[in-house]
């Protein structure tokens, strides 16, 4: 256990640095020209003027989730439970009925997800063997005024479409 | 008594209430924006009424909407609620009060009586401020004690110590300053700050006393609580110090009274030290014998500031995203409109005051006027210098902020005094 020991030199204890003042003129003359050039000039403020100008989201970031569907517009999801199961915020809630698209035998009549239990940790996209959820729609601000209005219903994540391409979501590494 | 005196009576009142009030909004604007672009932020500049935001002062109107409109809370466990209740009033009256005495402008002679241009026309001067500044300490103190918190506690304890061991620095300090002036009276301390060193320095404070002026500005930024000496409402710490337990307009009159405090103690930092109401270089006399020419020069310079601030208004006040038909750029239109009117009014007054020749007592109120004028933008570019050190330092901690005031301050005030006096013995 020898590592390098480095001494640091302790600042701050010369008389230069003990007048205290001429440091602090160096600092006000530091913030000062921030000041004056954001004053002259503000388009030079490091500022998004939000509400407005949104952020870039990428592909990889873990937005509010969606279910995807086959090009014929059949939804890919077979009721398998997974994401349910793997979810460690238990906010899926997916009750299985019977296929009618004639696909397979299984899809969920009823796939709930509560945003307020949600911790956007993306397992239930990892879980999924069919590609079936997916959180790449690119919301990333979800607002309402009461509670109902944060679960989500099959039908909601069924319409909300993807803002990536199919590229572009694969390059992400998901 | 004249109608002139009641009429003078007034506006001096006034001006030392209003405008200390009318400076709080200025004030808690230039420190939100300020402190935005010190740190490449924007600040507040949403607010605003039928698309017009004055560049952020709206904001002020909504914090009062707030702040009026929130419950006022008396938590249970307050026992003393009388002294919880008079509290933030002693804080904003005494800050408020210790402004009467500062004059805002030189002596006006009006048809050969003398009015001494302060809210309160008093000789007290410097000691009306000292005496009167140390009181806010009670409200803080009060404060802490009466909401029965120990943060609260702590923070009034905090204020208490800090605020004894600066007053002993500042008051050496001021002393050192009345060795120099030869007097108590502020408006005396202003003119002869406006006589000439060596012919062409202008004789202000600073530069015939810069210890006493640096000693005295450090205390006084550690009487009115502000960063880095604002240990007694230091978040990190004590959540909010002494107004912890306050809500709604109790807690504004905390907010407030920080911000007279500021005023006032930026306004006597200014007559002290930066020539008060002097114009440099231009004492009242030489105000007053060449107005002709003061008023022609000014009106030369009024288009041009005008234009300088219109320029920079376009181009800042505008959208810095694609938007169509950008509103801000219809805002910064009317607003130039407004002050291309403001400008023309003023020129046409100086035009009336040319023409009319300028009698004496035209000369002295014009003279008056420019001094205030001076007066509020010495004190406005002293505030500035408080919330450009607020957001430039960090906070001391304890001990250091002691061990400043009694190890470093006070023997170099008692220093300044013994080679201030030598100098003066030396020279008389």
């Amino acid at each position: 256990m020898s590592g390098k020991i480095k001494i640091m030199e302790r600042k701050g204890k010369d008389l230069y640095e003990r007048l205290y003042l001429i440091e602090v003129f160096k600092g006000m003359a530091v913030t000062f020209g921030h000041f004056l050039s954001n004053l002259l000039d503000n388009s030079k403020l490091y500022v998004r003027h939000y509400p407005e100008v949104k952020p870039e989201i990428t592909a990889r970031w873990r937005g509010r989730h969606r279910l995807t569907k086959y090009e014929d517009g059949t939804m890919k999801c077979v009721a398998c439970f997974m994401c349910q199961t793997n979810c460690p915020a238990k906010c899926i809630m997916i009750e299985a009925g019977e296929r009618v698209d004639g696909r397979t035998e299984k899809m969920p009549v009823r796939f709930d997800i509560d945003l307020l239990e949600c911790i956007y940790c993306g397992y239930c996209v990892e879980a999924c063997p069919m590609d079936a959820i997916r959180m790449d729609t690119g919301i990333f601000s979800v607002t309402g005024d009461e509670r109902k209005s944060f679960v989500l219903k099959i039908t909601d994540l069924l319409e909300t479409p993807g803002a990536f391409t199919e590229e572009e979501y694969k390059k992400g590494g998901a | 008594m004249s109608q002139l005196d009641i009429l003078l009576i007034v506006l001096r009142v006034a001006f030392g209430a209003f405008v200390p009030l009318c400076f709080i909004a200025v004030l808690v604007w230039m420190e939100r924006r300020g402190a935005a672009y010190f740190q490449d932020r924007s600040g507040p500049n949403r607010a605003n009424i039928f698309g017009f935001r004055a560049g952020g002062l709206v904001q002020n109107l909504a914090d009062a909407v707030k702040l009026i409109t929130k419950e006022d809370v008396v938590p249970g466990h307050i026992t003393h609620k009388f002294y919880f209740v008079i509290a933030p009033v002693i804080v904003f009256l005494i800050a408020l009060v210790s402004f009467a005495a500062i004059p805002f402008a030189d002596v006006l002679i009006l048809d050969g009586k003398e009015y001494i241009m302060q809210a309160i026309p008093t000789d007290l001067g410097i000691l009306w401020f000292l005496a009167v500044a140390g009181f806010a300490v009670y409200g803080i103190i009060l404060a802490g004690w009466s909401s029965h918190n120990k943060y609260g506690v702590l923070g009034g304890l905090r204020a208490a110590a800090q605020v004894i061991s600066y007053e002993i620095p500042m008051g050496l300090a001021v002393i050192s300053a009345l060795i120099v002036y030869g007097t108590v009276n502020l408006t005396e301390m202003v003119q002869f700050q406006g006589q000439l060193l060596f012919g062409f320095i202008p004789m202000w404070g600073v530069v015939l006393q810069p210890l006493g002026a640096i000693i005295f500005i450090v205390a006084a930024f550690a009487e009115t609580n502000r960063t880095p000496f604002d240990l007694a409402e230091g978040e990190s710490e004590l959540v909010a110090g002494f107004h912890v337990e306050y809500s709604s307009m109790k807690f504004g009159m905390f907010f407030m009274g920080e911000y007279v405090a500021m005023f006032t103690s930026s306004a006597i930092i200014v007559s002290l030290y930066f020539g008060g109401f002097q114009i440099p270089w231009l004492a009242t006399d030489a105000l007053v014998n060449n107005t002709r020419l003061v008023s022609f020069l000014l009106m030369l310079l009024l288009p041009v500031l005008a234009l300088l601030f219109g320029a920079w208004m376009s181009k800042n006040n505008r959208s810095h995203y694609p938007r169509e038909n950008d509103p801000r750029v219809r805002e910064a239109n009317v607003y130039a409109k407004i002050m291309w009117g403001l400008v023309i009014a003023l020129e046409l007054l100086l035009v009336i005051f040319l023409i009319s020749g300028s009698g004496g007592m035209a000369a002295r109120i014009l003279t008056a006027g420019l001094q205030i004028v001076t007066f509020l933008v010495k004190v406005t570019f002293m505030c500035f210098v408080y919330v450009w050190v607020r957001w430039t330092l960090p906070r001391f901690r304890y001990d250091q902020l002691q061990k400043l005031g009694w190890q470093t301050l006070l023997p170099l005030s008692l220093l300044n005094i013994f080679v201030t006096s030598a100098i003066v013995v030396a020279l008389s």
